[in-house]
């Protein structure tokens, strides 16, 4: 496709809680542009389409190759990461809006703090240092590794929050990423020394039991994490933690 | 157990709505509607069916304690969750994002057709107190009726897909929430499977509604036991 032109409508708001507007921009469609070089251009010369110079566009960014997540936003409608999204490929207009699930720091920019602070309820890390020295680590079987490789990959982006239908700006869902993170804890045979403590988070109030299994998060996972399935075995292990405290404790 | 908290509270009543769905709810609409089938067979059939049912001792406690307490339980943290949720499924059409929204809106849809089902059976029947082997004439009277106009047709075939599917479909969720299908194929396999099993019960449920409506039965008094 050869276009001289390509138009980026972008949605902006100037500072939290701020009323949203839009801005029309018009680039020379450059090859092999993604739209954070777009961003760039615009950056440099911030006037709109129809000649007005104006502050330019925010965004967060990082990586530039799809593993920091930072760039998350809607692009023609769809989550995804803005620094691998190929203008030549993009229906123009091309359409920017910050994710609509996480609160606006400005324009394209949102706070993410939320998965931050579910990754904490769960304890999204392996204790290691002690009081006392807890010893060698024990052995990584080879075929959970595997299995653990594919859920490492998360780079807490929120496409998988923000497509989701249970998942909203205002409710306490803690959603997809997170519960495959507890897998991903527990999976790992010294994680798995706080793998009670990880299950009870999820066992709360937007927790476990609130996903719809709509299982949208797994199309728009760019990782390819297999979402539904750490969905199904949390699940499954939330489940008998459940009839274990039931019962035994 | 240690002190319950307003959240696990949360948690466990979401359990217990998945729950209440399977055991005691879903399986008594599969019992009803294959039961009701029965009228395909014959008039006898049914007519002993409904008898049956009318001369359990204890009834009106089983019907409370096994259906009305459940079913509103689960109707009300169905609507619930529906509402905790907000739908996308314009934006992102996939399967099973569909499917997620047709069990909230075939639960509404259920919902309103059992408010006019039972205001048209059982609460008639108790307010008019037609126990025993007084209430299959009084009741298949009111299914006679019922299925002369085509309103009432479309909306008892309505009710009673909605349900199908919703039972279906949620026999799937449940299997998923609880844990017992995990892996992508096996939740695709169950997929298949449980919708077929909606589509059978939704087809019983279709033919007692053209058996109604094609034949329907003179009321002979019934003998007062
Ligand atoms: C009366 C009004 C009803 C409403 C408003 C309603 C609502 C809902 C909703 C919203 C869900 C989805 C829960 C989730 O996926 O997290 C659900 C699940 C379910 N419903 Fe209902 N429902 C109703 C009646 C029924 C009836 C009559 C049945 C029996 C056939 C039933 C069986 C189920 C089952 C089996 C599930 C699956 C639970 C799970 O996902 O684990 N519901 N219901
Ligand atoms: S699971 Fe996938 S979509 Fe969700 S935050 Fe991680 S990488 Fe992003
Ligand atoms: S399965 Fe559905 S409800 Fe559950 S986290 Fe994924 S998108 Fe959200
Ligand atoms: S900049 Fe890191 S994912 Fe796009």
């Amino acid at each position: 496709m050869t276009r001289e032109t390509i138009a980026l409508k972008i949605k902006r708001q100037d500072a939290p809680g701020a009323k949203p507007y839009w801005n029309v921009f018009k680039l020379p469609s450059l090859p092999h542009a993604n739209v954070i070089s777009c961003l760039q251009e615009i950056q440099r010369n911030p006037v709109t389409a129809d000649g007005k110079t104006v502050t330019p566009v925010t965004w967060d960014c990082n990586c530039l190759e799809e593993v920091c997540g930072s760039c998350t936003m809607r692009i023609n409608g769809r989550v995804r990461q803005a620094c691998t999204a190929l203008v030549d490929i993009l229906e123009d207009p091309i359409v920017l809006e910050p994710m609509s699930k996480f609160p606006v720091v400005r324009d394209l920019q949102v706070d993410r703090s939320r998965m931050f602070e579910n990754l904490r309820k769960i304890k999204g890390w392996i204790e290691i240092d002690g009081s006392y020295d807890i010893g060698e680590g024990p052995v990584f079987p080879e075929k959970i590794r595997e299995k653990a490789y594919a859920l490492s990959q998360c780079m807490t982006c929120g496409c998988c929050l923000e497509a989701c239908p249970q998942f909203t700006l205002t409710n306490d869902f803690m959603g997809a990423a997170t519960f495959s993170q507890v897998r991903y804890f527990n999976l790992h045979p010294t994680g798995a020394m706080n793998k009670e403590e990880r299950l009870e988070a999820v066992m709360k109030s937007g927790g476990i039991a609130d996903c719809g299994n709509a299982q949208v998060c797994v199309e728009v996972c760019p990782k390819k994490i297999p979402l539904t399935e750490s969905i199904a075995e949390i699940g499954r292990e939330t489940t008998l933690q459940l009839l274990k405290n039931l019962v035994l404790k | 157990m240690s002190k319950l908290t307003k959240e696990d509270l949360h948690f466990f009543l979401l359990k217990l709505h998945s729950l209440t769905g399977i055991v005691p709810i879903g399986i008594f609409l599969a019992f009803h509607l294959a039961i009701n089938s029965l009228r395909t067979v014959g008039v006898h059939q049914y007519q002993f069916s409904i008898d049956l049912i009318n001369n359990l001792p204890f009834l009106f406690g089983i019907e409370v304690l096994f259906i009305y307490v459940p079913l509103l339980l689960h109707s009300a943290l169905g609507f619930y969750v529906t509402f905790a949720g907000r739908m996308n499924v314009r934006r992102y059409p996939y399967y099973r994002n569909w499917m997620y929204t047709l069990q909230r809106i075939t639960g509404a849809i259920v919902f309103a057709f059992l408010v006019y089902h039972m205001g048209t059976t059982v609460v008639p029947k108790i307010y008019y107190g037609k126990e025993l082997f007084d209430a299959a004439p009084f009741l298949i009277d009111a299914m006679n009726r019922e299925f002369q106009t085509w309103g009432g047709r479309i909306l008892y075939l309505a009710g009673i897909f909605s349900a199908a599917f919703h039972f279906a479909n949620g026999l799937w969720g449940f299997c998923v929430s609880w844990g017992m299908i995990v892996g992508p194929s096996a939740q695709r396999n169950a997929s298949v499977v449980f919708l077929l099993f909606g589509l059978v019960l939704g087809l019983l449920g279709a033919a007692t509604v053209v058996e109604f409506s094609l034949h329907p039965v003179p009321v002979a008094p019934s003998f007062t036991g």
